[in-house]
């Protein structure tokens, strides 16, 4: 029925149509790139398209950083905080971009040119407007090595968008992927008065389904026609106890559901045991200041927070709404403080320096995860003592506040630096984390530009290093520290070394001779290489998984093809550019 | 028979490469139609090889060039690969080739400033470290950039390629060759660690920089030192007269051939007395004839 009585309003109103590509990017939670660079950077999404229809590893495209189950099987990653409350679609990462006109969305183009098909919703904004409307979702897909102009269909909705946040699974895809360009295409309101009607919803057309995932309605609403029909309320002689232990295992949507049953279920969910993980991740477009309110009543004894994602009061179109959640945000955590042990605020715009002086005081906390929050420069006064985990990847810190923060836990195990480019000697660095923190496990200073051959050296004294991700770091020089890590380091599992151009057989194959243990290598770039040194690592790491031999110019294709048939269960990558097919 | 064959197919090639850039100006009828001050541009080159390798747009032999055009100014550029790193195994015109695009790409992206040229070109070096192929080598470089605001010509030019203006038949300005030594120009290079101390590397902030405002129908010619090094400035000079305030671009191009073919010939003359040779005997090298080198030529006209 709702589906006939959906009109377009192109049909009602005089629009004109127009198609129109990136105009820039407002925020990525993921991206391959330093910050003033243009190679693999989301700067490559803005304007048309420029390597479609050539297939291939090119730096004119917009690349995320991971790919694969290996991100995720890290030591360091994030495990989840409340595991009912997951994503059907597993959205890892996203996007959000800006179009210069505003329009009623009818088509959307992604030029997909690298290992296509992680993106899994598309969601429609105004820019000046809080709503997100989901134009589309759909399950990861399995695509054929060839650029593709995914188009999906879109709802049907008479809303008026000039922001797109594309989310992203790529936990399937064998490599990276890459995009090349957005087409939004639909219809743009002619006169003030049609974009007034529109925008208010106004022009009595019905929308074909309710904003919000609908995967997970569906399901619920299989269950309840399925479900015999009791004539008793077995449920209300249960005692509150057995409910509750019943309610815990409900993801957040359906306690919410169920509170609206009668008021001894209302009063039930309400209760505080229900609230001691919390993820609002997936919630992202529905968490607002009332969201907040409500948990603020009910988390005396929280454990685990998740405010990943959930900022979507940053927008322009109300400062005090801002400010009220900010405000709110803030209140959070103050409550949270004393018994709060994980908390992950991931790309979240809000965490500023009053947020994290309220995380400082959060003594408590094993597990910080601060991916990706750039409103913040200093770390205060405070800092946390009981640290195991520490995500503070894309951020600003510097080097004097991290090393404080080291020197005050000296249980860390899993560390991430990536993109930190704020710090200047990352080696002074290293050399804290050798003399504070002898527990750490997992080290990765991914595209930090400031570690020497001498900070490498000092690794080979982290005794317990498991994992080791130095990609991109050591770009011009020879190291010689290899040696001692190969020593020092015998548990290592996980090694990134991408882009070491000044690096060779002999200074790898200690190693490869010490390090058994070794399941992940990652050798992209570097020439020097040769397939004497892989054909030992491949024989003797018995549990050796991937390898990355991407750019490797040292070893070519037929050999690694060779290799490919007589070790089938390690992954050997192998990417490639075609730059210069032009096929236009 | 042979070298006829091979003289055919470098022509078409040449044409090739020419054709496709006069038709991205000439056809795109928003250009046209602008009353802004552009440049109207036409491309021609060889390759030093006699056997052609491979065809690939944006690039002669271990030439490379670009032309791009955004909002704020249209910009054009030459390079050329230092052509010793062959014996290290490693491709001279793949730097050169990723310079050009890499400013081409960030002029697409608007990120340069409309008066800055150096600028752009150290952008563009410095992006080159971040490709995950390791692109080696060492490559001189022109680039000339038409500030469409105030009709000036801002310019950056290091090594030996260069640039030369004329107006009513007048060279008004012609770049300055940086040299170490004698054949041995100011470059641009990313060696392969550890080659560091051995190589020549100029920072991209020592390029010359120059600028000066422009009057319609200036002609500018942007060219590699297989050019320079092959024809006298006033062959250069009579060429270049014949398309004072061309508009259209394939005239421009019949130009930019000539001048090109012209450079290609000489440098395979062993008898001829190019401005090269001058500068060998100047420098107590005792030789004669062209200097077989790849050739760029970018010709371009002021429409004001």
């Amino acid at each position: 029925m709702a589906n006939n009585t959906f009109i377009p309003v192109e049909n009602v109103f005089k629009m004109r149509y127009l198609e129109q590509f990136v105009h820039k990017v407002v925020h990525c939670s993921s991206r391959y790139s330093n910050q003033r660079n243009y190679s693999y950077s989301p700067i490559n999404l803005v304007g048309k398209y420029v390597k479609y229809p050539s297939y291939g590893d090119s730096p004119e495209a917009y690349f995320l950083r991971s790919y694969g189950k290996w991100w995720k099987d890290s030591i360091a990653a994030q495990k989840e905080y409340r595991p009912q409350d997951f994503d059907l679609l597993g959205a890892e990462d996203f996007i959000v971009v800006e179009f210069d006109c505003i329009v009623v969305p009818r088509e959307i183009f992604i030029y997909e040119i690298y290992h296509p098909g992680a993106v899994i919703r598309i969601w429609g904004r105004l820019r000046k407007d809080k709503k997100w409307y989901l134009l589309w979702e759909g399950f990861p897909q399995k695509c054929a090595a060839r650029s593709r102009k995914f188009s999906p269909p879109l709802r049907k909705y008479n809303c008026l968008i000039n922001l797109l946040r594309i989310e992203f699974n790529q936990n399937h895809l064998d490599y990276h992927t890459a995009i090349d360009a957005v087409l939004l295409s639909g219809y743009e309101p002619e006169t003030e008065i049609t974009y007034e009607l529109i925008k208010n919803g106004l022009t009595q057309v019905r929308t074909e389904k309710p904003i919000g995932p609908t995967v997970n309605d569906f399901e619920l609403s299989d269950c309840d026609t399925d479900k015999p029909k009791c004539s008793r309320d077995v449920f209300s002689m249960l005692p509150d106890e057995i409910i509750l232990n019943i309610f815990q295992y409900l993801d957040l949507k359906s306690l919410s559901r169920c509170a609206q049953v009668n008021s001894r279920w209302n009063k039930l969910s309400q209760d505080q045991t229900l609230y001691q993980n919390i993820n609002l991740k997936i919630y992202w477009y529905l968490v607002d200041v009332n969201t907040l309110e409500y948990l603020l009543n009910k988390i005396k004894n929280i454990k685990k927070l998740d405010l990943s994602w959930c900022n979507e009061y940053q927008c322009d179109f109300s400062t005090r709404l801002h400010y009220d959640y900010h405000n709110k945000l803030q209140s959070v955590i103050e409550t949270a403080s004393k018994t709060l042990t994980h908390l992950s605020m991931n790309d979240n715009y809000f965490v500023d320096y009053d947020i994290l002086n309220e995380i400082s005081k959060c003594k408590e906390l094993v597990d910080l995860r601060l991916h990706h929050t750039f409103n913040w420069i200093r770390w205060p006064k405070d800092v946390l003592t009981k640290l195991v985990s520490l995500d503070l990847s894309m951020t600003n810190i510097i080097d004097q506040d991290l090393i404080q923060i080291l020197i005050a836990n000296p249980n860390l195990e899993h560390l991430v630096l990536d993109l930190c480019e704020q710090i200047i000697d990352m080696d002074f660095v290293v050399e804290t984390v050798i003399n504070f923190n002898k527990k750490l496990k997992a080290w990765s200073s991914w595209k930090t530009m400031s570690i020497t051959s001498e900070g490498v050296r000092k690794f080979g004294l982290c005794n317990n290093l498991e994992e080791l991700d130095l990609g991109w770091c050591l770009m011009n020089h020879v190291p010689d520290g290899l040696a001692e890590i190969a020593q020092g380091c015998r548990k290592l599992r996980r090694l990134i070394l991408s882009e070491w151009r000044g690096i060779s057989d002999q200074l790898l194959m200690p190693l490869i001779l010490s390090c058994k243990e070794l399941t992940q290598i990652d050798l992209i770039g570097i020439k020097n290489i040769t397939s004497e040194l892989c054909e030992k690592a491949l024989y003797l790491l018995p549990k050796l998984r991937l390898l990355d031999l991407s750019f490797c110019d040292g070893i070519r294709q037929e050999e690694v093809e060779i290799w490919r048939q007589q070790y089938p269960h390690i992954t050997i990558q192998r990417s490639c550019v075609y730059l210069y097919q032009n096929l236009n | 028979m042979h070298s006829l064959f091979v003289t055919g197919r470098l022509i078409s090639r040449a044409l090739f490469n020419g054709i496709h850039n006069s038709f991205s100006t000439a056809t795109d009828p928003k250009l046209q139609l602008k009353t802004e001050p552009h440049l109207v541009s036409a491309v021609c080159g060889f390759s030093k090889e006699r056997t052609i390798q491979r065809l690939v747009r944006g690039q002669f032999g271990d030439d490379a060039w670009f032309t791009a055009k955004y909002k704020s100014a249209d910009v054009l550029g030459v390079a050329d690969g230092v052509g010793g790193w062959r014996s290290y195994g490693i491709d001279p015109g793949e730097f050169s080739l990723h310079l050009m695009k890499t400013c081409e790409r960030l002029v697409n992206l608007g990120r340069f400033t409309p008066n800055n040229p150096s600028e752009l070109l150290a952008n563009s070096y410095y992006e080159l470290l971040h490709h995950k192929k390791a692109i080696l080598g060492s490559s001189t470089a022109c680039v000339v950039l038409l500030n469409r605001e105030n009709s000036t010509l801002y310019t950056a030019n290091i090594g030996d390629s260069g640039f030369m203006v004329v107006r009513k038949g007048r060279v008004i300005r012609r770049s300055e060759e940086q040299q170490h030594y004698f054949n041995t120009p100011f470059q641009l290079s990313l060696p392969p660690p550890g080659y560091r101390a051995d190589v020549l590397s100029d920072r991209p902030e020592s390029a010359s920089s120059d600028n000066f405002p422009v009057e319609d129908g200036d002609v500018i010619l942007v060219a590699t030192d297989g050019v320079f090094d092959n024809l006298p400035q006033n062959i250069i000079l009579n060429e270049l007269l014949k398309c004072q305030g061309e508009r259209c671009a394939s005239r421009l191009q019949m130009v930019a051939n000539s001048i090109a073919w012209m450079a290609r010939s000489l440098s395979f003359d062993e008898t001829f007395v190019s401005p090269f040779a001058e500068r060998a005997f100047a420098n107590g090298i005792n030789t004669l004839g062209g200097k077989p080198d790849d050739i760029t030529v970018i010709l371009a006209t002021v429409a004001i």
